[in-house]
């Protein structure tokens, strides 16, 4: 099955920097594609280049199977996108913005958006203007979802809203996926609310994507090892264990390769007097924490 | 509300945390045979976790005839023989191998591990009962 999104050596760059870097990746349909990344490492450009908003300087991008640079009218009819800092007609109230976007978009649902405005509690009679940042994303997403999109790109939906409307707004998407056959690309720096729900996982840093792959696999391959009663060893150290750091005779790193297999006969063989060891799975968080403190090494 | 509680540990496995929380309301009986079961999506809602993985818990639970589907009704907890005292142990095997792991990081012997054990279970359970 052709991939909904699919990149190949996508870069973009701005004067001297390069905002996005030789990114190739791919998403399935069906699948829940969490987008992660700390601030400013090429996220929003990467979704700007998927939508048409900007040209690839290299590269070449697929969107529900169009090149991202042919993408029509006819083509978005079929996406839902909402970003951080969505332009709304301010003027409008949410009925009024709702009619205005029905108008462009043959699929449109005006069940589906009836029990949308119910679901979120969205006010019928004040302007946007005058809503609070949080209904005005809901506003958006139901303007983005009403329509049945077979895509539906996310740019940092939840940034600055308060965990209620977070949690309507995740209701209302996995509500969404769990009756309709669509794709979800959502970017976000905001880990633990992803973890749970997306079925894939990318990381882009300083415009690089460091890996692309199903959670499952991403939560079996990463442990933090723990290793008692040795003193700290010196480098060299496996290229996939990374940030070592030890006090008195106990020694911490992160493997980020583990396997059952090989990784206990590696620790005896480079600890070979250590009393006990522990490997401990890890949460997306500690992960990513210990990838941005080992930008050089790129091990992951 | 979904009849049962899953308190995620992270890095761990989803599904499995779901189905084994799942079936523990299943065996220890939170969960009536006939009682409807959540639905995938209100499984997913509720514990906000990705519809397919919600599927594959009910897949799994009704592969292992804890749980029946009707069509037209739905899912529901199945009928089925009174659990085994082996079942029911095998519901607290995480948490033995927890204090297990624990007990040995401490260097204790079995005989304290069971004493201490005894100890806080005659210390909850009411004397009455002890006979």
């Amino acid at each position: 099955m052709t991939p909904v999104i699919a990149t190949h050596r996508l870069a973009r760059r701005f004067g001297r920097s390069d905002a996005v870097d030789d990114v190739s990746l791919s998403v399935e349909a069906g699948s829940i594609y969490g987008f992660l990344g700390p601030n400013g490492a090429g996220k929003t450009t990467t979704i700007k280049l998927l939508m048409n908003i900007l040209e690839p300087s290299r590269g070449n991008a697929s969107v529900l199977g169009v090149d991202s640079r042919q993408l029509a009218p006819a083509d978005f009819a079929r996406i839902g996108y909402v970003s951080e800092n969505q332009k709304l007609p301010q003027w409008m109230t949410v009925p009024r913005f709702l009619s205005y976007c029905r108008a462009f978009y043959p699929t449109w649902d005006e069940r589906l958006e009836q029990d949308l405005l119910r679901r979120l509690d969205l006010p019928a009679r004040k302007n946007l203007k005058s809503l609070s940042r949080g209904m005005r994303m809901k506003a958006a997403l139901v303007s983005s979802i009403a329509y049945r999109p077979k895509l539906l790109v996310l740019d940092e939906p939840f940034s600055g809203l308060d965990p209620l409307v977070r949690d309507e707004l995740m209701d209302c998407i996995l509500g969404m996926s769990a009756e309709t056959d669509w794709t979800v690309f959502i970017s976000s720096h905001d880990l633990a609310e992803i973890e749970s729900v997306a079925s894939h996982i990318g990381y882009i840093d300083q415009g690089r994507l460091r890996f692309s792959e199903e959670l499952p696999s991403l939560q079996a391959r990463f442990r933090e090892v723990q290793v008692n009663g040795v003193a700290h060893r010196e480098a060299p150290w496996p290229k996939d264990w990374i940030r070592p750091s030890a006090t008195g005779t106990v020694t911490r790193f992160v493997v980020s390769r583990y396997s059952e297999e090989t990784t206990p006969a590696e620790i005896r063989a480079l600890f070979p007097a250590c009393e006990t060891w522990e490997a401990r799975p890890m949460s997306l968080r500690e992960i990513f924490v210990a990838l941005a403190g080992n930008h050089k090494g790129g091990a992951a | 509300m979904i009849p049962f509680r899953v308190s995620f540990e992270p890095g761990v496995s989803l599904f499995e945390q779901v189905v084994y929380a799942a079936k523990k309301s299943l065996i220890s009986g939170q969960i009536q045979p006939g009682e409807k079961f959540p639905s995938v999506r209100a499984l997913s809602q509720a514990l906000k976790i990705n519809p397919n993985t919600a599927h594959k818990v009910v897949n799994q639970l009704v592969a292992e005839g804890l749980l029946a589907v009707y069509p037209g009704v739905g899912t529901v907890a199945a009928r089925r023989q009174p659990s085994t005292a082996r079942e029911r142990a095998l519901l607290l095997s995480r948490e033995l191998e927890q204090l297990v792991v624990e007990a040995m990081k401490l260097h204790m012997e079995l005989d304290d591990v069971m004493r201490a054990l005894e100890d806080h279970w005659r210390r909850l359970k009411p004397a009455k009962e002890e006979t």
